[in-house]
């Protein structure tokens, strides 16, 4: 725990304007939960005290309850040993919290560390307000240019590009390296492979043997990513036969960054507000618990998407919907949103319910909405977007590529019940949304903002209902669930939703633990 | 048979040998891929059953069977014949439940279609979750030939053959239910269905269902939820499947319940549910669903009982009336317009009765009508109607009322004369009414819809006026009294005298204003004046010369203009004129009489005298018990049922061209550019450098005279007939093919094909066939070939055969033959006159006595139709008679035979053979052209529909000419591939036997006056199916010597092509005028919700278009503008990669928001609801994010003040 270093209990007094005896610190380090008793403490001290005593401290720790912190520790105590990438299913990691959290609790306890010099919130890559493209075939070449730009940089280091005129132009039997944006791949009657790659000079084949164990990777590729390949040239220079292939991917041994402090984020999504089956409870139980000392270090909430239910997403949706108005949606939403403590930092990116244009990028919602969200001035990026939260580089991303590469890839590679499999996918890819043409929406823009340029230390995403999350590479991969029960819509293809869930990670360790609120 | 039918059809069948003989020479001559005419003559429908099924003994039983029972009757008795092994020669069980379940089908559909072996693949018996078995019939795309119908008692004869055999019941496991469900709601999503059944509805047939139903993947499509079950073969939507569950069971549930109803072994009660539409109810959310599930067809029974149920001392009491059906309104598509909401006041009046040209799926409308809505409804056109079917094609019937309008000028008025209402057209300021509807007796009968309670009109109230003592006959007679439309003195003199009630002409719509308003307008008129009447009048004010006997002494009633009274006028249909302080009614005697008035218009009742239950009636708003308490004499309710609809697709008169067009089945690849223009590719020089050389797969022919190889059917050597050679590609050998003409190489083990790439020296071929036939290359426009050819052994046609077709400018189906496509319509009698032809044509053609029986003299005589005969539209003449000339040169400068048409004049045509031939069907239909009409239909008798299984409800299908068929038809032409026998005309049924055809046709109704307490018994909604023998229908006289002949009607119509020829639809241009004018005349229509259709155009038309595009956009294709080539996505190297041209989009900006303004601008106008118009404004602002720079938007004038 952060606060049981006294230095770190010193610089939250001092950030609350406090002095403090050294007893003092000692005495709240010792204590049970010092994040509570040095809340306690600033709160018992007389208004025109400077300094905290060690008296201060007894006196706070004596009328403390006895039962009041212990109970609201998960059971299992798995938050805090090793949370992460655990393969259990979050209700055996953690407890409904609301019903165990005394009233009381909210009054005992004074409030989180909201101390703005030790905050700390940065946004890269939001293109709200930045869209250049008019929709016109130049935009569109121009952000696959970038695309590929970005991406065979990251290859270039590995291999030694050729381009694609200049090999074709090569004799037979040569080595050749190339760096390609996936144009096409189909199998040979034989069962051999043909990848496409295409880059600024033209296209080149590639041929895959399915004997060789490259072959397995082409099971994972989408259209239009970005890949290497080394190989030989066949006899009359017609085709690259492949030895090695490589993904821009997440360095093996890539350091995450994490906080100097021990500080937590919620990171949710899909709220659904304006559904029917959004699960007005289990949201009020998430904010009712918000404000307990329990969540005490949780000082940032993102939302990944969807934070209302939307008009005309499909057919006939007004019979479904609970409010139907859209601005009334928002009104609502941003209701609920109030009922989280205001002295939370929070970040919103739009998800494909939302009344922004589907085609990605998405950009944060426009003024208009902007004044219906007012609600403890959250901060509104473009879908996707880095978010850094004290030093921890966070890609908030909604998911809608999520469908299509679990429909793409095999099961074991991805799929709906294990979504941070398909995330791990888009991150070695280094794209949030490679395949042009099909599920996903492009909006042509001058950059490519989909390319993940930046390793980010923490992945999240939402869009499919299923909790998920682990570690690729050292990269927390979290697919936050809903807040929406299953729809009649998911009924019909088989989707049982993770509603009711709040992921929870420790900026400091990048741990995670699961809070159920259904 | 009587002696008149068999000279009729011998006269056909005489000309049909003529035709044969000299096709027959013809096709000797050895230039076609056969040596005979391909299309037999088939003697009667066991037959056809026998030759297409392929089982023995199937006919003889079928024959035996025939007598005794109905079709469907038949294929059940069948089922015991097929499990006891007496028919089919089948061991195990699966055999038999196929043999039965195909026999069921080929019958059921009069062995005419190809569903019976294309649409059902196999029968398998498969394992229960308990260890018990059950039944899976496997069912492929074709099935859809076979029509609800017969799908879904194809399901049921498995079911019945299932626990003959003692096979248990399927049990679906719950994911297979919940597959159905999503399968039939992607194949819906991809393909489209008649019927979408509910998601409820679906589960609950997949639950109750004793069979399980499988199938053949058709899309490529997949489900995403409920993938790789253990059970279920596919991914993909299986089309057969979905077809047989939704458009059969689903949809002819209440068809398969009288079936069911009849076998012990076979039970399901389930249908009950799914015919009540209870399915779905009992989940609030989908509650304003299943309402509109409930008042379909026969869903309104249950509730119709209630609201029949009068005696029920606590309700209040109120009329007996039909519940509002909505579903006809759904899929409402831009352009084609809403005529009248549900039941909607103002809408169509329910008349029953069948007019000449009626019956069968038609609803017939007065021309007048057909004009006042702005001409969207012309003969043939469809629509979608709430009952007692689902759509109809639209006959014009001048016998029945038609609309009342109020004109900008103020008058109001019923416009009964189409020619008026052309003129009127332009100043109709409000369709009150649009006038009555006519329904025949059968079509309630067919669709089993329980009757509706009619209006009272004069076919009614005149048997209720010879019920009382009056004497109907004298007055029939006197010359001076017109009985349908009396004079106002004789009908108050009648009501009051006799015990009948008033007049239909003087009896308003009661029941459509409040007993409030009666009040009040009771005052209105006792408190108007009365003036003498203005000889200013000029239009009349809707009073005919002859009817008008008002004036002298009773002048005109004039009351104060309120908006009220004005109101009340208007929804009695009272014919007045409005000015601005006055309400000037002409006819107002029997409006006060009915009013309780003295003839000194004095009030002798306030409300209080009424009795509760005529004040309580309908809760107030149905003022005809009011009526009924103070008129001195019984009034009826004049228009109880409304019926609403809207149109469908537009009527169809137009030659059937492929797309390119055809002149030859002669294959030239790529070359002669996306034309496929014969002449330029033979003038071109090809990949191989030559000139007019082509590579094209064509089939490999051998000469068994002299063993030559070639591609034409007739030797190039020795003129011998050649035939198709099978080599094995690989081993070389030669191969034969076996009894079931499968080609197999037993060494290679495949299928061998006789089609192989050849160089063909097209330049010479197509100067010889130029030479041969001896026509320039300037007799004709272009020459259009065929890329290449989809049959299996590739032969092609001569290239000759195209020359003459193009010199004559007709083109070719893939069949070979040339066709014309109509919209059917049925007719049973006709006047020669009104089909342009004379008395004396009709003679010769046989006819002699009109429908009295009196001799046939002048050309308005109204005549019975013969059943083969045929009444071509205009342009169908044209291009029969195009056809004739084409086929007369292909005989005298191709084959070097006499002409057969010596075609002149249009009426050369006259008592020519055509063959009819519909969609899906592998049989034609022997016609006989006996004139021509303007109207943009194909007119015949409705058996010659139904001998092609077709009804008349909007329906279209081809004639081809008799020759043109028998000399270029052949089956070698056609596609090798599921379904390719569809269409094309395999048989030939030269001679119609009423028995043979689809029944449909059978519940037309057939008498000149239906009874007086059939009406009565339409108020108590009672059960068509008890009626079927106080009004006769058509099936009473199969088999018997009548069953040609006698096909009254109950009203006459003036001209069978009156109204617009075509529908305004088919006149105006853009689909933003259609839509423009659809909106125009909703708002004109009483009976329409505007606000309702520009809603549903919105949600229907503009925002698919819109997010389909938008959609569409972000994930395109592009394409280079130089050579074409297609790109999945934008090359890196932005131009094209195969020739450096400019690469472009192929969805533009322009494309995506072409109707966003518009959608908005309507969205606005008709005050649609905030969450339509938010959709629009979410996708507004979509559309500027992605087509505007955020950096440099387009700015007003605001920004720079």
């Amino acid at each position: 725990m952060p606060l049981e270093t006294p230095a770190r209990i010193v610089r939250a007094l001092v950030s609350r304007g406090y002095n403090a005896e050294r007893e003092a610190v000692t005495l709240i380090a010792g204590s049970d939960d010092p994040g509570v008793t040095l809340a306690q403490v600033v709160e018992s001290v007389p208004d025109d005290a400077l300094r905290i005593t060690a008296d201060h401290v007894r006196g706070v720790l004596a009328s403390t309850p006895e039962a009041d912190p212990p109970e609201v520790e998960p059971a299992s105590g798995a938050p805090e040993k090793d949370p992460s990438v655990s393969p259990a299913t979050p209700a055996d990691q953690t407890e409904p919290v609301s019903e165990t959290t005394p009233p009381e609790a909210k009054g005992s306890w004074s409030g989180r560390n909201t101390d703005p010099a030790l905050r700390s919130l940065e946004i890269a890559n939001d293109m709200t307000g930045q869209s250049t493209g008019t929709g016109e075939y130049d935009d569109f070449v121009k952000v696959f240019r970038d695309r590929y730009e970005k991406l065979s940089k990251m290859l270039r280091g590995r291999v030694n590009h050729r381009p694609a005129k200049a090999i074709s132009k090569m004799s037979g039997g040569e080595d050749a390296e190339l760096v390609g944006l996936v144009n096409d791949v189909r199998s040979t009657k034989s069962g051999h492979w043909i990848v496409e790659l295409e880059d600024t000079t033209g296209t080149f084949p590639c041929l895959v043997m399915k004997d060789k164990d490259i072959a397995a990777y082409v099971d994972e590729l989408l259209m239009d990513e970005c890949i290497a390949v080394q190989g030989t040239l066949s006899g009359d220079a017609g085709i690259l036969f492949v030895d090695s292939m490589h993904f821009p991917d997440v360095p093996r041994g890539h350091r995450p960054n994490t906080a100097d402090r021990h500080v937590q984020a919620a990171l949710i999504s899909d709220v659904h507000v304006g559904s029917q089956e959004f699960m007005a409870e289990a949201w009020d139980r998430f904010a009712d618990w918000l404000h307990t000392e329990e969540a005490a270090n949780i000082e940032y909430l993102l939302i990944a998407g969807d934070m209302v239910e939307g008009v005309g997403v499909y057919p006939n949706q007004d019979e479904e919907l609970d409010v139907v108005d859209i601005y009334d949606q928002y009104e609502a939403f941003s209701e609920r949103l109030k009922s989280v403590p205001g002295d939370l930092d929070i970040v919103m990116i739009p998800g494909n319910h939302d009344a922004v244009r589907l085609a990605e990028p998405q950009p944060g919602f426009d003024d208009e909405l902007r004044d219906i969200m007012s609600a403890h001035d959250a901060t509104i990026t473009s879908n996707p977007s880095m978010v850094t939260l004290e030093g921890v580089n966070i890609l908030m991303y909604h998911g809608v590529s999520l469908d299509e590469v679990i429909a793409e890839l095999p099961a074991e590679k991805a799929s709906y019940d294990e979504p941070h499999k398909a995330m791990y996918q888009l991150l070695k890819k280094r794209h949030v949304a490679p395949q042009f043409g099909g599920h996903t929406r492009l909006a042509p823009e001058e950059l490519d903002y989909l390319v993940m340029e930046q390793v980010p230390d923490i992945f999240h995403t939402g869009h499919v209902h299923k909790l998920g999350w682990g570690k690729y590479h050292n990269v927390l991969a979290v697919n936050s669930g809903c807040w929406q029960s299953q729809t009649d819509f998911q009924k019909s293809v088989n989707i049982d939703p993770d509603s009711g869930y709040a992921p929870i990670v420790d900026l400091d360790t990048l741990d995670m633990t699961v809070r159920k609120f259904s | 048979m009587r002696e008149e039918d068999e000279r009729y059809f011998a006269r056909i069948e005489d000309r049909l040998d003529e035709a044969f003989e000299l096709a027959r020479a013809a096709k000797a001559q050895g230039h076609d891929p056969k040596t005979n005419v391909e299309i037999p003559v088939a003697k009667d429908m066991a037959d056809r059953v026998e030759n297409i099924l392929g089982i023995d003994g199937v006919a003889e039983r079928v024959r035996e069977l025939e007598g005794q029972m109905s079709r469907e009757e038949a294929a059940l008795e069948l089922v015991t014949d097929f499990v006891d092994g007496n028919v089919g020669d089948y061991d195990s069980r699966e055999g038999k439940v196929e043999g039965a379940v195909r026999t069921a089908v080929a019958l059921l559909t009069e062995g005419v279609v190809a569903a019976p072996i294309e649409g059902i693949d196999r029968v398998e018996i498969l394992e229960n979750d308990d260890g018990t078995e059950f039944v899976n019939v496997y069912y492929a795309g074709p099935i859809r030939s076979a029509g609800g119908t017969a799908q879904a008692l194809s399901v049921l004869v498995a079911d019945y053959a299932r626990s003959l055999l003692g096979i248990d019941e399927y049990k679906a496991r719950n994911d297979e239910a919940e597959r159905y469900v999503e399968e039939i709601n992607l194949y819906d999503k991809e393909t489209g269905l008649q019927y979408s059944p509910k998601d409820k509805e679906t589960r609950f047939i997949a639950e109750n269902m004793p069979i399980m139903l499988d199938g053949e993947a058709t899309g490529d499509e997949e489900v995403s939820g409920y993938r790789d079950l253990e059970r279920v073969d596919t991914n993909s939507a299986r089309g057969g499947m979905c077809l047989v569950m939704a458009e059969g069971i689903a949809l002819k549930a209440p068809k398969i319940q009288r079936y069911t109803r009849q076998l012990d072994e076979v039970d399901w009660p389930w249908l009950q549910d799914l015919i009540d539409g209870t399915i779905g109810k009992d989940d609030g959310k989908d509650d304003a669903e299943s309402a509109d599930e409930t008042d379909s067809d026969e869903g309104d029974e249950a509730e119709s009982d209630v609201a029949a149920d009068e005696t029920s001392p606590d309700e209040p009491e109120g009329s007996v009336r039909v519940e509002p059906a909505t579903k006809f309104l759904r899929d409402l598509i831009a352009g084609r317009p809403v005529f009248g909401h549900p039941s909607a006041p103002g809408g169509f009046r329910l008349r029953y009765g069948r007019a000449r040209n009626h019956g069968f799926a038609t609803a017939g409308v007065h021309p007048a009508t057909m004009h006042i809505v702005d001409d969207f409804i012309a003969t043939g056109t469809q629509i979608k109607t709430e009952r007692p079917g689902k759509a109809g094609g639209v006959v014009p019937v001048d016998s029945i009322e038609g609309p009342t309008v109020r004109l900008a000028n103020g008058d109001v008025r019923r416009i009964d004369d189409p020619e008026e209402a052309e003129e009127l057209q332009n100043g109709v300021e409000k369709i009150l009414d649009l006038g009555e509807y006519l329904v025949n007796f059968g079509e309630f009968v067919e669709n089993n819809h329980p009757l509706a309670p009619a209006s009272y009109v004069f076919e009614w109230w005149i048997q209720d006026f010879e019920a009382t003592g009056a004497n109907v006959q004298a007055l029939r007679d006197d010359p001076t009294i017109d009985l349908e439309h009396p004079s106002v003195d004789d009908a108050l003199s009648w009501a009051t005298e006799f015990d009948a009630p008033l007049h239909p002409e003087y009896t308003y719509l009661w029941h459509d204003i409040s007993v409030e308003q009666f009040d009040r307008l009771a005052d209105a008129v006792a408190a108007g004046d009365i003036v003498a009447a203005e000889a200013d009048g000029g239009t009349g004010v809707g009073v005919d010369a002859d009817n008008e006997p008002e004036g002298g002494e009773q002048g005109t009633l004039v009351l104060e203009h309120t908006p009220g009274v004005r109101e009340t006028l208007e929804h009695l249909l009272v014919a007045h004129r409005q000015t601005d302080d006055e309400l000037r009614v002409p006819i107002w005697r029997p409006l006060a009489r009915t009013l309780g008035l003295t003839d000194g218009r004095e009030r002798t009742w306030t409300l209080d005298d009424l009795s509760d239950r005529a004040r309580e009636w309908d809760a107030g708003d149905n003022a005809i018990e009011a009526v009924n308490e103070v008129a001195p004499f019984t009034v009826r309710e004049r228009a109880p049922t409304r019926i609403g609809n809207r149109m469908g697709r537009p009527e169809k008169s137009e030659r059937r061209d492929l797309s390119p067009a055809v002149h030859t089945l002669f294959p030239i690849g790529e070359a002669g550019g996306s034309q496929r223009d014969v002449g330029d590719a033979a003038r071109e020089f090809g990949d191989s450098g030559k000139r007019g050389h082509v590579s094209v797969r064509v089939g490999k022919r051998k000469c068994p005279d002299c063993g030559a190889f070639g591609f034409k059917p007739k030797c190039e050597q020795c003129g011998g007939h050649t035939e198709p050679h099978y080599e094995c590609d690989d081993c070389g050998t030669v191969v034969e093919p076996d009894e079931s003409g499968r080609v197999y190489c037993e060494r290679c083990e495949w299928d061998v094909e006789s089609a192989e790439w050849q160089d063909i020296d097209l330049n010479t071929e197509y100067r010889n066939a130029l030479e041969s036939v001896g026509e320039r290359e300037s007799s004709f426009k272009i020459l259009k070939g065929v890329k290449g050819l989809t049959s299996a052994n590739k032969t092609p046609e001569p290239i000759e055969k195209g020359v003459l077709r193009a010199k004559h400018d007709v083109s070719s189906f893939k069949d070979g033959t040339v066709r014309y496509d109509m919209t059917d319509l049925p007719v049973t009698a006709v006047r020669p006159e009104e089909l342009d032809v004379t008395a004396d044509h009709f003679r010769e053609l046989g006819y002699e006595t009109d429908i009295d029986g009196d001799p046939l003299r002048f050309d308005d005589q109204l005549v019975e139709l013969k059943v083969q005969d045929i009444v071509l539209s205009n342009g169908a003449a044209r291009h029969m008679m195009q056809t004739a000339n084409f086929v007369d040169d292909l005989l005298e400068q191709f084959y070097g035979l006499d002409r057969f048409y010596q075609m002149e004049e249009r009426d050369d045509l006259i008592g020519e053979l055509v063959f009819g031939m519909a969609p899906h069907t592998s049989a034609a239909v022997v016609g006989r052209v006996v004139g021509f009409t303007t109207a943009a239909v194909g007119y015949a008798h409705p058996y010659f529909h139904a001998a092609k299984r077709r009804n008349c409800d909007g329906d279209e299908d081809c004639v081809m000419l008799l020759m043109d068929g028998l000399l270029n038809f052949s089956k070698e032409f056609l596609p090798d591939k599921r379904g390719g026998q569809m269409d094309a005309p395999l048989v030939m049924s030269s001679r119609i036997d009423p028995s043979e055809i689809d029944d449909e046709a059978h519940n037309m109704d057939i008498v000149r006056q239906y009874p007086r307490e059939f009406y009565e018994a339409t108020l108590r909604m009672e059960d068509p199916d008890d009626w079927e023998d106080e009004v006769t229908i058509a099936e009473e006289y199969l088999g018997t010597d009548r069953e040609y002949t006698g096909f009254d009607h109950t009203h006459d119509t003036t001209d069978i092509a009156a109204g617009p020829d075509l529908s305004a639809y088919k006149t105006l241009g853009s689909m933003m005028d259609k839509m423009d004018a659809q909106l125009f005349l909703a708002r004109k229509l009483r009976a329409v919700d505007e606000t309702d259709v520009a809603e549903r155009v919105i949600e229907g038309h503009f925002l698919p278009d819109l997010i389909g595009n938008l959609r569409a956009f972000s994930r395109q294709e592009t394409r280079c503008l130089d050579c074409g080539e297609k790109y999945r996505r934008m090359p890196l190297t932005g131009e094209c990669r195969e020739c450096g041209g400019r690469v472009n989009l192929t969805v533009h900006q322009g494309s995506v928001n072409k109707y966003m303004d518009v959608a908005i601008d309507v969205a606005e106008e008709f005050n649609c609801r905030d969450y339509t118009k938010q959709r629009l404004e979410v996708l507004e602002k979509s559309l500027e994010s992605i087509f505007e720079n955020d950096k440099n938007k387009q700015s007003g004038i605001a920004d720079f003040m």
